[in-house]
């Protein structure tokens, strides 16, 4: 098979969720010597951008998202152990320390966005929900991140975003991380007033803002 | 074991035949203003709180709900666990239908309000249909022993959930149990969360036999209208519908405010009565001063 044939067949893997036919793609691209970063790029990370696509035009739902993101996660848990033994460093976009922040405990937005950066080639350490504000800036400090990302539903837990911001700056950290926030009561005129770094409206802008920040 | 309420007087169902019931409007912004503290566990107060949370229903009846809906949107066993309550699900939810009912004036009613759990189903997320169930069987235990008159499945972005939640119930209950299911706007027309349609949902509730069905939530009062009509296209049961007034935005100091407003609100309310909906409360960002001004739309005997 022709690479540029296996690259289609593993977007469409993903695109249409099935996680064996991802993996034995990711096999025969290890049986036939493929440049693996080439087939992360043109193969897989294709098919979960349009899997992204099609859930923000409203022709995908929740479920094909989630199942995208995890046909990406098994299909790059076959090729790793060969970067790995190759000393190929595959390009992290970017570290992310992420989670919702304390007294909130929903966690479905915040999830989908933590799949999605990882999904798109992000490092992401997802702390949960009901996460101490302190815990999001220690984490960020051990681990080297670039970005923290601060989730919230409710319009009375939201400002933990804001808080996180204020501690950031007591402990002379304001600057340091790109600070993104998102969650239904948030918009951009919020992270703004904050002072965040960013706002995005869903999981795919979220990816797209982080990619845009990270270049920047 | 069934609990079964006496018939001593007209059921909700009685007066959906006679003529359009109000519900009430949002319950946890009001017990934010009166101090809840910021992300801890609503139906606490339920027993810490009584006299609060019966205030907040006392206001809707008087603003003219016939219906209030208790303080139990979160109290499932499961969503109480993320808060640590997991253990208190019978006593919180018993608690929750009984105090609205020491305020239930005569002719009034008070629903058993039965959120989602927040968790996924396998394969999207950890749980097992049976262990919906039961997280839901046991509120609804509580929510009858309290004397609910009848349940609200709401707020229910995955049908599949939902059913595992009526089914909980009516393993528990004999008196009704509605569902509200939640939806959004795509340009292919309106689905919930886990992409349910519009048909889909009504028709399988409606083959299950829930008496009324209908949406709440996440839209506002003119997209609810909207939705309203496809659901009538759909099924011929009892529709309900509460519209959210609009997105929530806070200020920087903290104040919360939602996008439609008051008046724009209530604009659509006609609308939604005209495409159809016969049971028409408030969700997020209501409160007993919209319910006032929307029960003279509403409470018109035919």
């Amino acid at each position: 098979m022709k690479k540029e044939e296996l690259y289609a067949k593993m977007a469409t893997a993903i695109i249409e969720g099935r996680k064996s036919e991802a993996e034995d793609l990711a096999r025969e691209a290890i049986k036939a010597k493929l440049d693996l970063t080439e087939v992360i790029e043109k193969g897989y990370v294709p098919g979960i951008q349009k899997v992204g696509e099609l859930w923000e035009k409203g022709d995908y739902f929740l479920p094909e998202l989630i199942t995208g993101g995890e046909c990406m996660k098994a299909a790059m848990a076959v090729l790793q152990p060969e970067l790995d033994k190759a000393k190929i460093k595959t390009k992290s976009k970017g570290k992310v320390v992420i989670g919702t922040v304390e007294g909130d405990i929903h966690d479905i937005g915040k999830n989908l966005v933590s799949s999605m950066l990882s999904a798109n080639g992000f490092d992401v350490v997802d702390l949960g929900a009901d996460v101490k504000l302190e815990k999001f800036i220690e984490k960020a400090e051990e681990t080297k991140a670039d970005f923290i990302c601060l989730s919230a539903l409710l319009t009375t837990t939201m400002l933990g975003q804001k808080k996180a911001i204020e501690l950031l700056k007591q402990k002379n950290l304001y600057g340091k991380y790109k600070v993104l926030v998102g969650g239904a009561p948030a918009n951009q005129k919020w992270s703004d007033e904050i002072g965040a770094d960013g706002y995005a409206e869903n999981a795919m802008l979220a990816v797209k803002l982080a990619a845009r920040l990270k270049g920047a | 074991m069934l609990h079964r309420r006496e018939r001593t007087s007209m059921t909700i169902l009685d007066l959906i035949k006679k003529r359009n019931v109000l519900l009430d409007g949002g319950f946890g912004t009001e017990l934010f203003k009166r101090g809840f503290p910021r992300g801890a566990c609503l139906e606490t107060w339920n027993v810490e709180r009584p006299e609060v949370v019966k205030e907040i229903h006392g206001s809707y009846f008087e603003a003219g709900s016939d219906a209030v809906m208790a303080n139990s949107f979160g109290g499932n066993a499961i969503k109480l666990s993320s808060h640590g309550q997991g253990k208190r699900c019978y006593e919180l939810n018993k608690a929750a239908a009984g105090i609205a009912n020491e305020v239930k004036p005569k002719g009034g009613f008070v629903g058993g309000d039965i959120g989602p759990t927040g968790k996924f189903l396998r394969p999207q997320g950890e749980f097992t249909e049976a262990e919906f169930e039961e997280a839901f069987a046991e509120q609804a235990r509580g929510l009858c022993d309290g004397k609910a008159d009848f349940l609200l499945i709401e707020t229910q972005y995955d049908l599949r959930e939902a059913l595992c939640a009526l089914r909980a119930a009516r393993k528990v209950a004999a008196i009704p149990v509605f569902v509200s299911m939640t939806f959004n706007r795509v340009p292919r027309g309106f689905f919930t969360l886990m992409g349910n349609s519009v048909p889909d949902c009504l028709q399988e509730l409606e083959r299950e036999g829930v008496p009324a069905v209908g949406a709440n939530c996440n839209l506002d009062s003119s997209d609810m209208a909207d939705l309203v009509k496809v659901m009538r296209e759909n099924t011929r049961l009892p529709l309900i519908a509460q519209a959210n007034a609009g997105k929530p935005s806070l200020s920087s100091e903290g104040g919360v405010s939602y996008s439609q407003g008051m008046e724009d609100y209530l604009r659509h309310i006609p609308r939604i009565i005209e495409n159809g909906a016969q049971i028409v409360g408030g969700c997020c960002g209501t409160d007993p001063e919209y319910i006032r001004r929307m029960a003279a739309i509403v409470k018109k005997e035919d």
